[in-house]
């Protein structure tokens, strides 16, 4: 890995690494970004100059050196298609004077994909393919998983990575693949699941495989089905064919068609287009429509250029991501205290004038982002689809994800506000741990920066980042500890407060490899809060350790949901389902949701008894692993 | 609703697209409306074979409308679209719409052989158009409730088209069956002749191929039964029906010149004296005044037999000879016919006497409490009278047409994962529903219960426990029964039964 993780590495072990000096590399890796956005920048605007003399006397005034600032626009989008003004988030040149670590890059989101094309060992694809479950994987168990990835057959080598890039690489990279295929290509063809967004002149705009040029003629295709369905009085919603599915969604001007035969439910598909087209918003807004009323042959992939990563990623998460069918988030377990703590100062931050102040991380074993704490400015929410698509844009960015950088970028949250830009303040602490500050002004960046900094001094004083990198070491609920500490389970979820139980890890992970699960063949579960719109799922166990079998799991997680909140008759109230791999179990009520797996041969009336516990357990420890009081939606 | 058959080897030019299509209802509709209808069909099965080869287009789910398609021969296509109401728009049921569409061809092939081989014997398509319009016409007239049509629904889940409904006999009454089914297929004199023994509306025996014994079944039940024969229409849906197709018969007939037949036309059945049933139908001989014969097509064998239908009180006899084997035409049959009576006509009341006898009514298969469908192999059915299930709520219903979908799509998958090694989806689903109802699916070795239980306790386990009881004790052997029973009496396909 490359200078991401060494300067995460000492920023975690030093007690403060804020007065630790730059990395060598580090500073490389942003004099390299300075040059990069040298290519495309340009500096003919008054306000580059405002915001330099800003930046200028900031810089002075606090004598900060601790790393580049990031701010970025993504797509070369026209400020006059904009909502909100964001002229200063245009494309400047940095002025690369300031040098080294003081510069303000106010950088393109398309450079971004050269870079990670030119350094193919980049944080992002290495970092990101760590982040999906295979913890400590070698090089070989990722070339394993991304032949898992979606497809039916194993494409061999013969096709390049992301635009160009040596495919030397087997590891699995969030941008697109596959570039060479078009519609005619067997191996295209095959892919289990396609994903289309196109303009409702049949103009593509996005395609997870293939040259979206060369789908041209399909495109047309998926236009000329939906338009005719149209014109007779009527609006396709899919298509079925053998195992595949067609699924359409039409979202005014933008048409979002999946191509399907991962049996996955039309439900799931179709909320999955939702995201997708969420994702599209949150980059765009939904002004965007305006330019089709304009132009109707309007070319929208130059605004969307370079967020090819963005969409893979968020595609890529609905085959592991609980939050994408659950409509909930997933919190890092901790400390009550260390929360309180957290969020105290987010508070204190949101009330002088931040929309919403969150603080997140990737989980160890990276099944989802978790969030450590979040705060809403008065009657503010958000919702947690909203979280998911940020988070996804966050963290499959590239530019983001510098150590210690800072980036300010124009987004949209489709739920709060499909129409407007908010702006967005992104800092890492850590290779896992981000702050975002969101707010509606455009020229807040000076004012996020000395909250985040305010922030990261609470937050280091009260040991709140260190207590996040245990937990994210420590891991979740583990199925087996149901069994071992029933009776003596006081509250607490052994991984996050208490002392004595230090080996217990150690302990459950060995015996996890020998392939115990939980009582009463429990593997796993997920529990949904409803009122808080939260979830927690537990650790993967035996024999749920490969990628492809957790990957099942998650498929069958999504069909019991399906099934369970199926439209017009349900919810329904629980459901008993057998068959070779699973005993399911689910149980809805007001309150939760409670998903849970068990062994195939697991008996009915231990695993109801087993469900029964998980809920009391989950209800004791609450505190630990929800974010409790500081719901998005209980203002 | 809108039905349509369509063959894409035909109208391949620009301005012949006329000639693909082979029948549409209703068909008065302007020929841009159904060539529309068509296109779309067309334009989507080219496309799905894109990605699915082997398997296109299956359904078009839209808003308003769902188009199911059924490929009944290689490149043609039957595609039903209908409305969804608002009561329907929840549940779909697409399998079984298809089944309707799979049912109508294979009547259809009983009776004049296959599409193609029509189109091939004369390749203007006028004679199967004129073929398919009136079959299918009489055909859908079945589903008239007043003056609309009542397609099947999710009102119909606790139900099976295309499956046999066996009566359970005692091993007394299945020897006596046996005996008789002995007796008659030597009466014809030729060991190639098939029989079918239905009491009521139920199957006693078959010696046929599972296919043509589902064809053959259903057409008996349509309009040969007493049933049928008493009620002028289908007896097998417990819907009210009206026939509105009667005022357009007559202009139907000028139409059509006497060559085409119409086996499915109400009313045109009777008993005849001798206790064969006649009917006017095939034209009647024009020597000796008789009714003629009808001719039917074995699927398996692609033979060409002569249906004779004997009917004593409950019971119906269809004897198929084959047309080979007869060389003198009627009077060849009646021969036969004769010889049959001779023979058999004292077991046939003997049988009749002892199948009424442990008849158990038109409840005899009701289980109190529950509400249930028992599907074996996809060909054999058995179910809750409809009566009884009329008594569920819609929600019940409703999510039981769900859950079926559900199951549907897993059969299908287990099929299409596995085709070659054992293909049996073990399941088990129970589900409360809102309403509190336990609704239930369990598959096992090509098995299929799906359950309602209204009134069962709360508990899963209970809900589980009903179901255990239910099908160690009733399912298993009245299954088990009716499996001896076919056994006994095909030994030449018991191997497909079994």
């Amino acid at each position: 890995m490359s200078s991401s993780d060494s300067s995460s590495s000492s920023a975690s072990d030093d007690p403060n690494p804020k007065l630790k000096p730059q990395p060598l590399e580090s500073q490389f890796q942003s004099s390299l970004t300075l040059e990069d956005s040298d290519g495309v920048a340009r500096t003919d605007d008054a306000s580059v100059a405002e915001q330099q003399q800003e930046q200028q006397d900031e810089g002075s005034g606090n004598g900060s050196v601790d790393g580049v600032v990031n701010v970025e626009d993504n797509g070369h989008r026209d400020s006059s298609d904009r909502e909100e003004g964001i002229g200063s988030g245009e494309a400047r040149d940095g002025d690369g004077g300031s040098g080294g670590g003081g510069g303000v890059v106010w950088r393109r989101a398309n450079s971004e994909v050269e870079l990670e094309v030119e350094a193919p060992a980049s944080p992002s694809s290495s970092g990101y393919a760590g982040g999906r479950g295979s913890s400590g994987a070698s090089s070989a168990s990722r070339a394993d998983d991304a032949s898992e990835e979606d497809e039916i057959e194993v494409v061999g080598n013969d096709d390049g990575g992301a635009v160009g890039a040596p495919d030397s690489q087997a590891e699995w990279t969030p941008g697109k693949r596959h570039v060479d295929e078009d519609d005619a290509s067997i191996s295209w063809r095959k892919r289990k699941k396609h994903f289309f967004i196109l303009s409702n002149s049949g103009k593509p705009i996005y395609s997870r495989y293939g040259d979206e040029h060369k789908l041209a003629g399909f495109s047309a295709t998926l236009q000329a089905i939906i338009s005719f369905v149209e014109n007779g009085g009527d609006r396709v919603k899919y298509v079925k064919a053998g195992m595949h599915q067609v699924v359409f969604l039409v979202k005014g001007p933008i048409y979002l068609v999946c191509i399907s035969c991962t049996e996955e439910p039309f439900e799931s598909l179709v909320a999955q287009l939702e995201l997708v087209y969420g994702q599209m918003i949150l980059i765009l807004t939904k002004s965007l429509n305006r330019c089709f009323e304009k132009n109707p042959k309007f070319d929208m992939t130059p605004l969307l250029g370079g967020t090819d990563v963005v969409f893979s990623a968020l595609i890529h998460s609905f085959s592991w991501n609980p939050a994408a069918f659950l409509h909930a988030y997933a919190c890092l377990p901790l400390p009550y205290a260390t929360r309180q703590a957290a969020g105290a100062i987010l508070q204190d931050v949101a009330d002088s004038g931040v929309l919403f102040a969150l603080l997140m991380c990737k989980h160890r074993v990276g099944t989802s982002l978790k969030v450590i704490s979040l705060v809403g400015a008065q009657k503010a929410s958000l919702h947690p689809d909203d979280m998911l698509l940020l988070g996804n844009f966050i963290m499959s960015s590239e530019s983001f994800r510098q150590v210690t950088s800072e980036s300010f970028s124009p987004i949209c949250l489709p739920r709060y506000n499909p129409m407007a830009f908010l702006h967005a303040y992104v800092h890492y602490f850590d290779a896992d741990t981000y702050l975002i500050l969101l707010t509606t002004r455009s020229d807040a960046f000076y004012h996020l920066k000395d909250c985040r900094i305010r922030i990261e001094t609470v937050l280091l004083k009260s040991n709140v980042l260190s207590e996040v990198q245990r937990s994210t070491l420590d891991g979740g609920m583990r199925v087996e500890d149901l069994s071992v500490d029933l009776q003596q389970h006081t509250g607490s979820t052994s991984r996050v407060e208490d002392k004595p139980h230090t080996e217990t890890p150690e302990r459950i992970r060995e015996s996890s490899l020998v392939g115990l699960g939980g009582p009463a063949g429990l593997w796993h579960f997920l529990y949904r809060s409803v009122y808080l719109d939260q979830y927690v799922s537990s650790e993967f166990s035996s024999p749920i350790n490969t990628h492809r079998q957790q990957k099942r799991l998650y498929r069958a997680y999504q069909k019991l949901y399906v099934s369970m909140h199926s439209k017009g008759i349900g919810p329904h109230k629980t459901q008993f389902r057998r068959d070779e791999n699973y005993v399911l179990l689910c149980w809805v009520t007001p309150d939760f949701e409670l998903y849970a797996a068990f062994d195939p041969l697991a008996d009915k009336a231990l695993a109801i008894k087993t469900c029964n516990k998980v809920c009391q357990w989950v209800k004791d420890v609450e505190n630990e692993i929800f974010l409790l009081g500081a719901s998005p939606f209980s203002w | 609703m809108q039905l349509c058959i369509f063959d894409l080897r035909r109208g391949q030019q620009e301005g012949q697209e006329l000639d693909k299509i082979l029948f549409f209802f209703p068909a008065d509709l302007p020929f841009a409306t159904q060539l529309s209808v068509i296109g779309l069909s067309e334009g989507l099965i080219t496309f799905t074979r894109i990605f699915s080869p082997d398997a296109a287009c299956e359904v078009i789910e839209a808003e308003r409308h769902s188009h199911v398609f059924y490929e009944a021969e290689s490149d043609i296509w039957m595609v039903m679209v209908v409305d969804k109401s608002k009561e329907s728009k929840a549940a779909c049921q697409v399998d079984a719409l298809r089944k309707v569409l799979k049912e109508v061809h294979s009547l259809f092939v009983l009776f004049h052989g296959t599409m193609r081989s029509m189109l091939e014997k004369e390749t203007s398509g006028g004679l199967i158009r004129s073929h398919l319009y009136p079959f299918i016409t009489d055909y859908l007239s079945d589903f008239l409730t007043g003056r609309k049509l009542q397609l099947p629904s999710f009102h119909d889940c606790l139900m099976e088209r295309g499956t046999v409904q066996m009566l359970t006999v005692g091993r007394e009454a299945a020897i006596e069956v046996q005996s008789l089914v002995k007796v008659l297929e030597c009466s014809a004199g030729t060991t190639s002749c098939y029989s079918l023994v239905l009491f009521q509306d139920l199957l006693v025996s078959t010696t046929l191929s599972p296919d043509d014994t589902i064809s053959l079944f259903t057409y008996a039940v349509l309009r040969l039964t007493p049933h049928a024969l008493s009620s002028g229409a289908t007896s097998w849906s417990y819907l009210q029906r009206n026939n509105i197709y009667r005022s357009r018969d007559a202009s139907l007939d000028q139409e059509n010149n006497c060559q085409v037949k119409r086996p499915l036309h109400h009313n045109r059945w009777f008993r005849g004296n001798d206790g064969f049933l006649a009917s006017d139908i095939w034209g009647t001989d024009n020597g000796s005044q008789t009714s003629v014969t009808p001719i039917v097509y074995l699927q398996l064998t692609e033979e060409r037999m002569y249906l004779c239908a004997y009917q004593h009180k409950s019971l119906t006899i269809i004897l198929l000879v084959p047309v080979s084997s007869i060389l003198n035409g009627e009077q060849g049959l009646s021969l036969v016919k004769q010889q049959v009576l001779e023979n058999a006509s004292l077991k046939m009341l003997m049988v009749e006497e002892k199948l009424s006898k442990g008849w158990g009514g038109e409840n005899a298969y009701h289980v109190s409490g529950y509400r249930y469908l028992l599907v074996d192999d996809e060909r054999v059915s058995r179910a809750s009278p409809p009566a009884k299930v009329m008594t569920l709520a819609k929600e019940s219903l409703l999510a039981l047409s769900k859950l079926r979908e559900e199951v549907n799509l897993e059969k299908k998958r287990a099929k299409c994962s596995n085709s070659e090694v054992n293909c049996d989806k073990e399941l088990e689903i129970c589900v409360r529903a809102k309403n509190g109802a336990w609704v239930i699916a369990r598959t096992s070795r090509g098995k299929e219960l799906y359950m309602v239980l209204e009134k069962a306790s709360e508990t899963l386990l209970y809900a589980a426990d009903s179901v255990e009881k239910f099908s160690n004790r009733f399912a298993f052997d009245a299954l088990h029964i009716l499996y001896i029973e076919a056994i006994i009496s095909s030994p030449r396909y018991f191997v497909l039964y079994h």
